[in-house]
């Protein structure tokens, strides 16, 4: 072997946990929320075809008799009900064409007999029990494979209201937010950059909220909110009446916006202020002497140099803001004001359409890239 | 040779003998009062069973969504508790494993139950879970408050319009929010059922906007929104019910039994000016029944152990459960031993309680019920009138509890 392929086996050896830990909890999840999103996946299924059961019992439960008590199939063959036996005594989840395959091809002679001649008395898994009397079709009953629906859940969505109400306050929670919260957090740098007193406490200060959990965060602001809450007490000496912010429907969305600019604006003060210290104090000092007014330096030399941050921190707003979940989950307790990542999240795990909620997920994923393409075209990159 | 194969059976019986199958039950933690009486109950059976173990493995936070992921992942816990209000979803998918047969072979008497309780669990004829214990609706008020204000208390005996009328005397008299009442479909459903109404009609269609129906959704909404005499726990900066009342910012609330543990633990002086009387009537006597089963995961390996346990849990374990944790008896012996004053009003209210569940073809109801309270939140703001409410219910109700 020569020495290079040796190196690279040893590279990617060394490389190997982190390769596999890759494939399975991103590559795999990314390519299986793909395939769900045209499939009607429902977790509760998962399973069902696993579960054990003891065919005996389940028969004698069936027809109220015990397999002791029968000598023939005659006897019992009238008593027997088979979608119904199937359904709910051994168990398996039916949808309409498998309904179809049990009635057409389920060898109910062979189980009646063996059940006569006390052959069931044993435990066995569902999809075991299916192949043994099934004459065809066993393959429907091997394991839980969803049905493939085509595009159904993605036409299924024009006709979803909440789909609708959801994304539209994503958009307008995103072009809300990451506007304010980059001239924010501009602003904030640029003050963070001059050489007043305190500095390190004022950045310090700014910075605080953006590591602080969003729980926790949601909580204060939860209080500051409500009704008898500070924010309706301030408002109160100019003579305002007090709202309840988050249970108002017209409310509660601005009223997060607000809470996330003031969370995530610190945070990105940090980025801009890499940038502003990497602009060289020689332009500065030409543009004085040029006589450049601290307002034109602003717009002339920090706006410009700055482009490379302005892009990257508008990117990672956007995205972040078009995923926007946990203040939403914490705070919003009306399905008016959600976002479609926690309309994502209620249908995969409380309403168990899982490939309902992929199918939604990859709209979100469409719809984030191609934001994202967008503003890499209209912000060139000049690096 | 004979040696080594007495040795081999020494060990083996031994082994044997020393082999123990643990069951673990699962649901969600409740309160200190709560936690204790159960690790009570668990330490009775470890104590007075060798083979059976239990272990209790509480799932905090959303208790349904982490359960459905465990279910579908094969790691669901062998006994949990199941909520009425979601038990037909997990039934139909065969999640659950029907009791019926161990209720024979053991002669296990489900007559001691109350039968409304009983009637909760089954689902296709077969019995999935065992009621652990309930909570019906009663309505709280506080003496203080109407002593203040001069305004007669509320009784057992009162309908509808004796609680509006009380409500507004106070309010005329200075108290600004009588009332708290929550935007939640459930609450309502009392007042949809005590006009003679009902939730579904015989297709399992919504019957949300039958005139009887109406009446009793527009008397809960126009409390808040034409007389003003309610409001929305939120309003006055609680969290929800209980807590309205523990801040005495509201003098009438209608909640369950677990508000009395609540009000005792964090607000001990407000709880002796606390009355409970039965919920307000107009036509009929309604109240809503909230109840947990205990039920086995059909995927167990361990079903007769799992049993055993079950009929522990609901025997003994909630004698254990009553005595300490103040939860009301679903078994009728064990509830006619409990003889707190405070709980009667629960205990007369499940004779004529309605359990919480609206029947619906796929036993989805979920979707149906973020959509109802939706729309419960926009006619307390305004947003929509009734009527729109009531027809957008009814042209998409089909669509939310076909599950799909």
């Amino acid at each position: 072997m020569k020495r290079k392929t040796k190196e690279a086996i040893a590279g990617y050896l060394f490389a190997l946990p982190i390769i596999i830990t890759i494939l399975t909890f991103t590559i795999y999840p990314i390519f299986a929320a793909f395939y769900y999103s045209f499939t009607d996946y429902n977790p509760l299924n998962a399973r069902n075809l696993e579960t054990k059961f003891n065919p005996q019992e389940a028969l004698e439960f069936h027809l109220g008799v015990f397999q002791t008590d029968v000598s023939s199939v005659d006897e019992i063959i009238d008593f027997f009900d088979l979608l119904s036996f199937i359904k709910y005594d051994v168990g398996v989840n039916l949808d309409e064409t498998k309904e179809k395959i049990i009635l057409e091809n389920f060898d109910t002679q062979k189980l009646l007999k063996d059940f006569v001649h006390g052959k069931l008395n044993k435990e066995m898994k569902l999809s075991d029990f299916m192949s043994e009397y099934l004459k065809s079709g066993k393959k429907y009953f091997k394991r839980y494979i969803p049905n493939f629906l085509g595009l159904l859940n993605f036409k299924k969505m024009f006709n979803d209201q909440y789909f609708r109400i959801s994304l539209f306050n994503t958009f307008f929670y995103t072009v809300i937010v990451v506007p304010v919260q980059t001239f924010l957090a501009l602003i904030l740098a640029v003050a963070a950059n001059s050489k007043i007193k305190g500095v390190k406490f004022f950045k310090l200060t700014f910075f605080i909220p953006s590591i602080t959990s969003s729980a926790a965060i949601s909580m204060i602001f939860w209080m500051i909110y409500s009704k008898p809450g500070i924010l309706n007490r301030l408002l109160g000496y100019f003579g305002f009446q007090p709202i309840a912010w988050l249970e108002n429907p017209n409310t509660a969305l601005p009223a997060i916006m607000v809470m996330n600019i003031w969370t995530t604006a610190g945070y990105f003060m940090i980025t801009f202020l890499a940038g502003l210290q990497d602009i060289p104090s020689s332009i500065y000092e030409a543009a004085r002497i040029d006589g450049a007014t601290p307002n034109k330096i602003f717009w002339k030399i920090i706006l410009p140099l700055l482009r490379p941050q302005i892009l990257f921190v508008a990117t990672m707003g956007t995205i972040g803001c078009m995923q926007v979940f946990d203040q939403i989950y914490f705070l919003i307790k009306n399905m008016r004001n959600i976002t479609i990542s926690f309309y994502i999240y209620k249908n995969a795990f409380e309403y168990g359409n899982m490939g309902y909620a992929s199918a939604l997920s990859l709209v979100l994923f469409a719809i984030i890239l191609s934001l994202t393409l967008i503003q890499r075209k209209l912000v060139k990159e000049t690096y | 040779m004979k040696k080594v194969f007495l040795v081999v059976l020494t060990v083996l019986m031994v082994s044997l003998s020393f082999s123990v199958t643990t069951i673990t039950i699962s649901g969600w933690p409740g309160n200190p009062d709560e936690e204790a009486a159960i690790k009570a109950a668990v330490d009775e059976f470890n104590a007075t069973h060798k083979d059976i173990q239990v272990d209790w493995e509480p799932i905090p936070g959303n208790y349904l969504e982490t359960l459905k992921t465990r279910i579908s992942a094969g790691t669901a816990p062998d006994i949990f508790y199941v909520d009425v209000y979601f038990f037909e979803e997990l039934a139909g998918k065969n999640i659950l494993l029907p009791l019926d047969l161990f209720i024979k072979k053991d002669n296990f008497n489900l007559n001691a139950y109350f039968e409304p309780l009983v009637n909760a669990f089954k689902y296709n004829e077969r019995v999935y879970g065992i009621a652990k214990d309930f909570s019906t609706l009663a309505f709280f008020f506080n003496k203080e408050i109407f002593d203040k204000y001069g305004v007669p208390y509320p009784t057992s005996e009162d309908t509808w319009f004796d609680l509006l009328d009380k409500a507004l005397q106070l309010k005329r008299k200075g108290f600004e929010t009588p009332l708290v009442l929550a935007a939640d479909f459930n609450r309502v459903i009392p007042f949809i059922l005590g006009t003679g109404g009902s939730l579904v009609d015989e297709n399992l269609n919504t019957a949300l906007d039958t005139p009887a129906s109406r009446f009793g959704i527009k008397f809960y909404v126009d409390m808040v929104t034409k007389y003003k005499v309610a409001v929305e726990p939120q309003e006055v900066g609680a969290g929800w019910i209980g807590e309205a009342l523990g801040k005495e910012k509201v003098a009438m609330a209608m909640t369950g039994p677990w508000t009395i543990g609540f009000l005792k633990g964090s607000y001990p002086d407000v709880f002796k000016k606390i009355g409970v009387v039965e919920m307000p009537s107009l036509i009929r006597k309604v109240t809503m029944v909230y109840t947990v089963s205990w039920s086995i995961n059909r995927n167990t390996p361990h079903k007769n152990e799992a049993w055993e346990v079950l009929k522990f849990l609901v025997t003994r374990g909630q004698e254990i459960f009553v005595e300490r944790a103040g939860v009301l008896a679903s078994r009728k012996d064990i509830a006619a031993k409990d003889t707190d004053p405070i709980k009667v009003p629960f205990y007369k209210g499940a004779e004529y309680a309605y359990p919480w569940k609206v029947p619906t073809p796929t036993g989805i109801f979920s979707i149906a019920n973020d959509q109802i309270n939706s729309r419960l939140k926009d006619l307390f703001y305004g947003k929509i009138t009734l009527d729109e409410a009531l027809k957008q219910i009814k042209d998409n109700y089909f669509d939310w509890v076909s599950g799909k």
